[in-house]
């Protein structure tokens, strides 16, 4: 019985924390494929925020995707990988806060790990598929993407535009002539 | 079959060259968005796009410059080549972007948002930039009134009778006013008069939902383009699930249900007859048929038993059937959702609703009520006349801006579309079966497709096989002309090759 100091250590910290420990991580295509399988069930759910997060008195809804793109977007030069798939996250603001970056075409989001209890139908909000989550962490910041111009494009463009220039020239004179 | 001369031909050409350099010049909205937020590259691909629209436009007016007249197959053959002619052009700066699989899955996207179908195969939509996003909106809201209407706003002069087949070939054949350019400006006039009070209600409740002021004003209008269209776009990939918001719902439900409404009700409530609304036959059928739907989906949804209160349960199912009656598409559950929690029973309603659609001359799709009223209507007379003795005279009445008595011709032409309604939902729905998906999915997504509705339950993607993809292009096709441009088109090409 030497080690029961340590025992009861960890019978403490399970105690503490139960609810992140406990957390099954899982996907958003597993959660809407199967959602009576989870509802109610505490999980763990990592992904990109996308758009923006939405406060509104005491809580504040956030999106977030764990698709193809969360490491980075076809703008920022993935290839396409299918639709985005993600799920949405209600939280208390001072926990929403902690995100900083949400993705959109300029921006790679935040990507976040978030722990909640899911709800197949949330009684709170109307019906909504969503998670309530008690906790948000930061796994990787987001940043600023960059989109270059390449010279096929401005090429084309320019043949385009002297082409749709000479017709319209050639319209109004024939236009004027009668 | 006579074959069309070449004057045939440049009547047809020079009319098409107009409507593609009018919906080229549409290009600009997106070119100066993305010039507003900085897309530079987005913005080489709109002028790229606009540039190829006025190539070809200008090109055929000028090469198909003749003084013939109009006539009622040039316009039918007009109206659908130029929808072609749009759809290619539409899907480059699509196709550009980098978003899409392929170059068919970018003219399903322009085909859809043409059409105010909704469906979309574009990836990473939440990453795209805000003009390529408003050019989705932009091709919705043109969709709804028509190409060809904008055209006859802008580029057509005068008053020519004519002209005329040019509207009724896309699928609108009341005239609000005598003039049917006057009547394509009286749509435009209702949609731009909704477009300002919708947009600016709208962004108001996104920024008390807690959007920033730029993101809410776009949401505010994009949000108003696809529900006033009945497109079904949405600017996120979560559709209109993205706001969580009751408040947001019912202006969703108030704008996509007037969006279904006949704009010749809209000018009758405009220019002072407010019973118009309360008599039109158009309006009474959608009442009707709305609460049958809801409530078959209800008990669909109370067998599967997910929604854990009455509001909830109303709220949702609500929504969802009205969405799929006016074909709008907007959605505020998750595709698979309909599939994984819905039920077939609750899917069956909606596709019931979406069969039936919105009114005529109105941004829906679908049957339309007036034809669900006529042939209603026609199939009690014939009940009533074995009941009665064989000297009774029977005839029924309706109301559709003024009272009408039934005629059978007009019962003939409402069976005649509505039978081709059925076998195009009938073939895509086998279509679907075919590429291997379960019967109640594919009539879903296809009868979703074919009636320009745009809700999915997970099956359309850009995994679908080609194939699959170009029958739901052609269905969304069909379904927003009403089948006679696109068959004047088919027999035209027909005649080019077979005709004397």
């Amino acid at each position: 019985m030497r080690h029961r100091w340590l025992i009861h250590s960890l019978a403490a910290i399970m105690v503490a924390v139960p609810s992140v420990a406990l957390a099954a991580p899982v996907t958003s295509g597993e959660l809407i494929e199967h959602p009576e399988a989870w509802d109610g069930e505490t999980i763990t759910f990592t992904g990109e925020a996308i758009g923006e997060g939405m406060v509104r008195g005491s809580e504040a809804w956030l999106h977030v995707n764990d698709d193809a793109y969360a490491d980075g977007s076809i703008a920022a030069g993935a290839a396409p990988a299918g639709y985005n798939s993600g799920h949405a996250v209600v939280a208390p603001p001072e926990i929403a806060e902690v995100v900083r970056v949400f993705g959109d075409h300029r921006h790679r989001g935040d990507l976040i790990e978030v722990t909640g209890v899911f709800n197949a139908a949330c009684s709170q909000h109307g019906g909504d598929m969503d998670v309530h989550a008690h906790a948000i962490r930061i796994v990787r910041p987001g940043a600023e993407t960059r989109e270059t111009l390449d010279r096929g494009r401005l090429t084309a463009l320019v043949l385009f535009t002297l082409g749709a220039a000479a017709l319209m020239g050639r319209l109004m004179l024939v236009q004027a002539r009668r | 079959m006579l074959r069309p001369s070449a004057d045939d031909h440049r009547v047809v050409g020079m009319h098409t060259g107009k409507i593609v350099t009018g919906f080229g010049l549409l290009m600009v909205v997106p070119l100066v968005t993305s010039m507003v937020f900085a897309e530079w590259r987005t913005a080489v691909d709109f002028g790229i796009g606009l540039a190829a629209c006025l190539v070809v436009g200008l090109g055929l007016q000028q090469l198909c410059a003749t003084t013939h007249e109009l006539k009622r197959r040039h316009g039918l053959v007009t109206v659908s080549l130029s929808w072609v002619l749009a759809t290619l052009l539409g899907a480059l700066p699509f196709s550009l972007s980098g978003q899409m699989g392929s170059y068919l899955d970018a003219i399903f996207d322009v085909m859809s948002g043409l059409t105010t179908t909704g469906l979309f195969l574009i990836q990473d939509l939440d990453h795209i930039s805000n003009g390529l996003n408003m050019w989705r909106f932009v091709l919705t809201f043109v969709g709804g009134q028509g190409i060809v209407v904008i055209a006859l706003t802008f580029l057509f002069k005068g008053t020519a009778g004519s002209i005329y087949h040019l509207y009724s070939g896309e699928g609108k054949e009341d005239r609000l006013v005598p003039n049917v350019v006057q009547t394509a400006r009286v749509i435009w006039l209702i949609s731009l008069g909704w477009l300002a009070v919708g947009t600016a209600v709208l962004t108001a409740a996104a920024l008390w939902l807690g959007q920033t002021p730029v993101r809410a004003m776009l949401h505010g209008l994009w949000i108003f383009m696809g529900a006033f269209s009945t497109g079904g776009f949405a600017p996120q990939s979560f559709n209109t699930f993205w706001y969580h918001s009751v408040v947001f719902e019912v202006l969703c439900v108030i704008i996509f249900v007037a969006g279904s409404l006949n704009f010749a009700v809209h000018w009758a409530v405009w220019t002072g007859d407010r019973a118009e609304l309360r008599r039109n036959v158009e309006t009474r059928s959608f009442i009707v048929t709305l609460g049958i739907f809801v409530l078959l989906a209800a008990v669909g949804l109370a067998r599967a038993g997910i929604y854990p209160d009455a509001m909830s349960f109303v709220r949702k199912c609500f929504y969802l059937l009205a969405s799929g009656h006016t074909t709008t598409g907007f959605g505020t559950v998750y595709s698979r959702a309909l599939v994984t929690q819905w039920g077939p029973l609750a899917m069956l309603a909606i596709i019931g609703t979406m069969i039936l659609g919105g009114s005529s001359c109105s941004t829906a799709g679908g049957i339309k009520g007036i034809r669900v009223s006529l042939i209603a209507r026609a199939l009690r007379e014939d009940a009533r006349r074995l009941l009665v003795p064989d000297a009774a005279i029977i005839s029924s009445h309706y109301h559709h801006i003024k009272d009408r008595v039934l005629s059978e011709g007009a019962v003939r032409s409402a069976l005649l579309i509505t039978v081709a309604f059925f076998v195009t939902h009938s073939v895509v729905t086998t279509a679907g079966v075919l590429a291997g998906y379960p019967l109640v999915e594919a009539a879903f997504d296809g009868v979703s497709a074919a009636s320009n509705t745009g809700l999915s339950c997970g099956l359309i993607s850009p995994a679908i096989p080609w194939g699959l993809k170009t029958v739901y292009i052609v269905a969304m096709w069909l379904g927003r002309l009403e089948f006679m441009a696109v068959l004047a088109l088919l027999g035209w090409m027909w005649s080019v090759v077979r005709g004397r």
